[in-house]
C-alpha cells in the first residue's frame, strides 16, 4: 500500500463526514469523489509545507525562488515528456534540485545576488522547455497548459503518492531543522561561530524547497507557486509579532486561501490555481489595507515606521 | 602532569603571532602580534579599512590568513569545545534582516543552539540560560516584544544577550556602539564592564569611538594594518602623538597662538 492511499484512506471518511455541511453545488464533490478528494488533500498538504518554507524564503530574500524553480520544473517536465517518460515529475524534481543547489552556491559565493541568479535559471530553463517541445513535442499542448496553470484533475494516483511522500518528508525535515534554519537566516556568520553547519543547512533547505515546488506545480501550476509559497507568509508578516505567531498566521491564511480558492473555482468553473492565487492575493491586499487604515485610528500618535 | 601545567601556566585566551592577511589582493593586516589573557577588556580601535573587522573574522576562522599563527585557548585549530567558548556579536544589530518577526526571547534562544542540539526542542537548561541572559541584559520587560520595536540600545543589548545565552567566555563585539544614543551607550558600556568583572568574561571590542573605549576598556589597541599602539587605556596617546604613530604629517600650519576656541559644551551643563 502506498503512502498516498494510506493518507487518502485516512482522510476520506472525515471528508465524507463533513461533506453535507459544505455549501455550493460542485464544491461538495471535493469531499465525496475520490478524484476531488485527492485534489483537496494534496492542496492542503502542499499549503501546510509551503507555509513552513515560505517564511524562511521571505527572511532570506528568496521570495521569487518558488517562481524560478517552478519554471525550471516546467523545463524538466518538457524534457521528460519528449524523452517519452511516463513520470515527467521525476525529471522536474531532478532539474529543480540541481538548479536550487546552483542558485544557493552562487549566492553564498557572492557570484550573483538572489534575484539575478533566479532570473537566469527561470528564463533559461523555461526557454529550454519551450524549445524542446517545439522541436520534438507533438500534440501535447493540453498537458502543458495544465502544468503551467495548475489542474487538479492532473493528479492521478501516482502523482498523488509522490506529492504525499515529498510533503511528508519535507515537513519532517523542516520541522526538525527549524531552529537551525532560523539561526542561519538571521545571522549566518554568528551561526557559523556557534558551530552550526550553515552550508549543510542551506543546501538541505534548497533541496527541500525544490522538491516542494515540484510537488506544488501540479496543484497551483508553474506560474502560481509563489502564491502559496510567499503570499500567506507575507500576509502573516503584517500581523505577526513573534516568529511562532507568524507561522500560525501563515498556516491560517494558507488554508483559507486554498479552501476559498477551491470553492470559487468549483462554483465559477475557473482554474483552481489561478483562483487560489487570486484569493491569496486578495487576502493580502485586504489585510494590508486594513493595517494602513485601522492602525492610525487605534494609535493616532504612533509612527508607522 | 598536563593538568598541573595548565594550572601553573595560564594559557592566554587569544595568542596571535605575526599574522598577515590579504583581502582581494591587498594586504590588510601585516605581522600583527597580540596576546589577550582571561578577564581582559580590550578595545580595538582604528580607522576605517584599518583591518579591525578583518582581524576578528580571521581569529574566528572565517577568513584565511597568509602568514602567522592564531591560538585560541592554546589550540591552533580549535576544537568544537573551544569554539563553543567564543561568542561573536556582529557589526550593528541592524544586520538582522528587517522582514523577520522575532521577539527578544526568540532571538536570545538562538544563542543556545549548537550543532548537536539544533534538531531538538529547547531544554529546560537552555531556557534557564535564556532567562538569565535576558535578566543580565535588563530586557525582562520587553522579552516578548518584536526586536524591531526596540530602541537601538535595547536591540544591541538583545544581540549581546544572545551571546550571553551561549556558553561563550570570550566575547568579540564588532562596533556595538554604532547607531545608539548617548545614554544607551553609557549603559551598554557599564553592562560590558560588569560582564567582564562579575561574570569573568573576556571581551574584545571594536569601536570607532576612541573616547568611549578609553573610559570603558582596560587595554586599547590601535590597528591600522599593523598595531600602532597596544597598552593600558589610560596611557593611550593624545591626538598629536597618535598622528605621529600613524605617520600622519601636519598639513595645516598655524602661526598665531591666540585663543581659537570657538565653542565648547559640557553635557552636564544642560541638565
Amino acid at each position: 500500500m502506498s503512502v498516498g492511499s494510506i493518507i487518502l484512506n485516512f482522510f476520506a471518511p472525515i471528508l465524507e463526514f463533513i461533506a453535507p455541511l459544505i455549501p455550493g453545488e460542485i464544491f461538495p464533490y471535493f469531499f465525496t469523489m475520490e478524484l476531488f478528494q485527492r485534489a483537496l488533500i494534496a492542496s492542503l498538504l502542499v499549503t501546510l509545507v509551503a507555509g513552513f518554507i515560505g517564511r524562511f524564503l521571505l527572511i532570506r530574500n528568496l521570495a521569487l525562488i518558488g517562481d524560478g524553480l517552478a519554471h525550471v520544473s516546467f523545463g524538466g517536465i518538457a524534457v521528460g515528456i519528449v524523452l517519452g517518460s511516463t513520470g515527467p515529475l521525476w525529471y522536474a524534481l531532478l532539474f529543480s534540485i540541481i538548479s536550487a543547489i546552483l542558485i544557493h552556491e552562487m549566492q553564498t559565493r557572492e557570484l550573483l545576488t538572489g534575484d539575478a541568479s533566479i532570473a537566469i535559471f527561470l528564463t533559461g530553463m523555461l526557454a529550454l522547455g519551450l524549445v524542446v517541445l517545439r522541436i520534438w513535442g507533438g500534440g501535447i499542448q493540453t498537458d502543458i497548459e495544465g502544468y503551467l496553470f495548475g489542474n487538479l484533475l492532473l493528479i492521478d494516483e501516482a502523482s498523488f503518492d509522490l506529492i504525499c511522500k515529498i510533503c511528508i518528508i519535507a515537513l519532517f525535515l523542516i520541522i526538525i531543522m527549524q531552529s537551525g534554519l532560523l539561526v542561519t537566516s538571521v545571522d549566518p556568520i554568528a551561526a557559523q561561530v556557534q558551530g552550526i553547519p550553515v552550508r549543510a543547512i542551506g543546501l538541505s533547505f534548497s533541496i527541500i524547497t525544490a522538491s516542494v515546488v515540484v510537488s506544488m506545480v501540479q496543484v497551483v501550476g508553474t506560474l502560481l507557486v509563489t502564491a502559496l509559497l510567499v503570499t500567506p507568509a507575507a500576509t502573516a508578516q503584517l500581523i505577526g509579532t513573534s516568529f511562532r505567531s507568524t507561522l500560525l498566521w501563515t498556516q491560517f491564511f494558507g488554508f483559507i486561501s486554498v479552501i476559498l480558492g477551491l470553492y470559487f473555482s468549483a462554483e465559477l468553473e475557473t482554474g483552481s490555481g489561478s483562483m487560489i492565487a487570486l484569493v491569496a492575493a486578495s487576502i493580502f491586499a485586504f489585510v494590508a489595507i486594513s493595517q494602513v487604515l485601522v492602525k492610525p485610528l487605534l494609535q493616532p500618535t504612533d509612527n508607522v515606521n | 602532569m598536563k593538568l598541573e601545567s595548565a594550572q601553573t601556566v595560564k594559557v592566554p585566551v587569544l595568542d596571535v603571532e605575526k599574522l598577515s592577511v590579504n583581502r582581494s589582493g591587498k594586504q590588510v593586516l601585516e605581522e600583527v602580534c597580540l596576546k589577550i589573557d582571561e578577564g581582559e577588556f580590550v578595545g580595538l580601535v582604528g580607522p576605517n579599512g584599518g583591518g579591525k573587522t578583518t582581524f576578528l573574522l580571521t581569529v574566528l576562522g572565517l577568513l584565511k590568513y597568509k602568514k602567522g599563527r592564531i591560538e585560541l585557548y592554546g589550540e591552533t585549530s580549535p576544537s568544537r569545545n573551544t569554539l563553543g567558548k567564543i561568542g561573536w556579536v556582529s557589526q550593528a544589530a541592524a544586520n538582522i534582516p528587517s522582514n523577520i518577526r522575532l521577539t527578544v526571547k526568540e532571538l536570545v534562544q538562538l544563542g543556545t543552539l549548537t550543532a548537536s542540539n539544533m534538531f531538538w526542542r529547547f531544554t529546560a537548561e537552555q531556557n534557564e540560560r535564556v532567562n538569565r541572559a535576558i535578566e543580565m541584559a535588563g530586557l525582562e520587560e520587553v522579552q516578548d516584544t518584536n526586536i524591531f520595536h526596540l530602541s537601538g540600545g535595547q536591540r544591541q543589548r538583545a544581540v549581546i544577550a544572545r551571546v550571553l545565552a551561549s556558553k561563550a567566555e570570550f566575547i568579540l563585539l564588532d562596533e556595538p556602539l554604532v547607531g545608539i544614543d548617548r545614554e544607551s551607550r553609557n549603559s551598554l558600556l557599564q553592562f560590558l564592564d560588569k560582564l567582564c568583572h562579575e561574570s569573568q568574561k573576556t571581551i574584545l571590542m571594536i569601536s570607532h569611538d576612541i573616547t568611549a573605549m578609553q573610559q570603558a576598556s582596560h587595554r586599547m589597541i590601535f590597528l591600522e594594518e599593523r598595531i600602532r599602539y597596544d597598552g593600558e587605556s589610560s596611557c593611550f596617546p593624545d591626538l598629536a602623538d597618535l598622528a605621529s604613530l600613524r605617520g600622519i604629517q601636519s598639513v595645516h600650519q598655524t602661526n598665531y597662538d591666540e585663543d581659537k576656541l570657538y565653542q565648547i559644551s559640557n553635557i552636564e551643563d544642560k541638565k
